[in-house]
C-alpha cells in the first residue's frame, strides 16, 4: 500500500517535471503568464508533495471545465428554449413536445438543434436530431455526451 | 417521403450554416433571411415535382453561397456599430 502510494506520488513527480520543462516556453509567450509561474513554480528544489498539489490546482483551473448539474443543464436548455420567438414561454415544459405541443415546424426543430449545438459547443448529427422531439430529449442527450449523471 | 424530407432538413441545415460564415453583418442576415423565408414560404408544397425542383435549386444556392462566404471574407469590413459588443 505504502509502495504503491509512494509510487503514485513519483510518477506525479515526474509529470510536474514534465510539465516545468514546457513551462518556460508557455511563459515566454505573455508577461502575465511569466510572472504567475516564477510565483508559483519555485524550482525543482520544492519538495514532490508540495509541487503535485500545486501542479493540481494548476489542471483544475486550465484544463478541465467545472462539471454542471442535471438541474443546472435543464435550466440552459429551457432558457435557451424560452429565448427562441416562437416558443410560448407558459406553455414550455421539459415534457412539451415542440410539434404536437408547442406548435412549431419542422424547419423551426433544426433552428433549435442548431442553438443547442452551438450553445453546448458540439455537433448534433441529424438521425440523432430527429429523435429530440422534446426538451426532455435534448437535456437527456446532453447530460449522456457530458457524462452528467444525476 | 422520409428520405426526401430528411433531405430537405439536412439542406437548410446546411444552409443556415453556411449563411452564419458571412462576416459582413448585411451578407449574413440577408443570407438567413432569405434561406428562412423561403423555406417557410413553401413549406406547405406538395407536388413533388416542384419539390424535386426547390430541392436542386437549394442544393445549386448552396454551393453559390459556399463561394460567396468565402469571396465576402476576402474583403472584410469593420463590424457596425449595431454589433459592437458592449464595453
Amino acid at each position: 500500500m505504502a509502495a504503491l502510494a509512494l509510487g503514485f506520488r513519483r510518477s506525479l513527480a515526474l509529470s510536474a517535471r514534465a510539465f516545468l520543462t514546457v513551462a518556460p516556453k508557455a511563459a515566454a509567450s505573455s508577461i502575465s503568464n511569466n510572472h504567475l509561474h516564477t510565483k508559483q513554480w519555485n524550482g525543482p528544489q520544492t519538495s514532490s508533495l508540495l509541487v503535485s498539489k500545486q501542479l493540481k490546482v494548476q489542471l483544475l483551473q486550465n484544463y478541465s471545465s467545472k462539471p454542471i448539474s442535471i438541474d443546472d443543464l435543464q435550466e440552459r436548455v429551457l432558457t435557451l428554449l424560452r429565448a427562441f420567438d416562437k416558443v410560448t414561454a407558459e406553455k414550455l415544459t421539459v415534457d412539451s413536445h415542440f410539434i404536437n405541443d408547442l406548435g412549431l415546424d419542422s424547419l423551426d426543430h433544426v433552428e433549435i438543434i442548431m442553438a443547442i449545438e452551438d450553445e453546448f459547443g458540439f455537433e448534433i448529427p441529424d438521425g440523432d436530431a430527429e429523435r429530440l422531439a422534446k426538451p426532455a430529449d435534448i437535456i437527456r442527450y446532453v447530460a449522456d455526451r457530458e457524462d452528467i449523471y444525476e | 417521403m422520409s428520405a426526401l424530407r430528411s433531405e430537405i432538413l439536412t439542406l437548410y441545415k446546411s444552409l443556415l450554416k453556411e449563411g452564419r460564415k458571412f462576416s459582413n453583418y448585411n451578407f449574413r442576415m440577408y443570407a438567413l433571411r432569405r434561406v428562412k423565408d423561403n423555406f417557410r414560404e413553401n413549406i406547405s408544397e406538395t407536388n413533388p415535382k416542384k419539390i424535386e425542383e426547390f430541392l436542386s435549386f437549394g442544393k445549386q444556392n448552396l454551393e453559390s453561397l459556399k463561394r460567396q462566404v468565402i469571396v465576402g471574407n476576402l474583403y472584410k469590413m469593420d463590424d457596425l456599430v449595431i454589433e459592437k459588443k458592449t464595453l
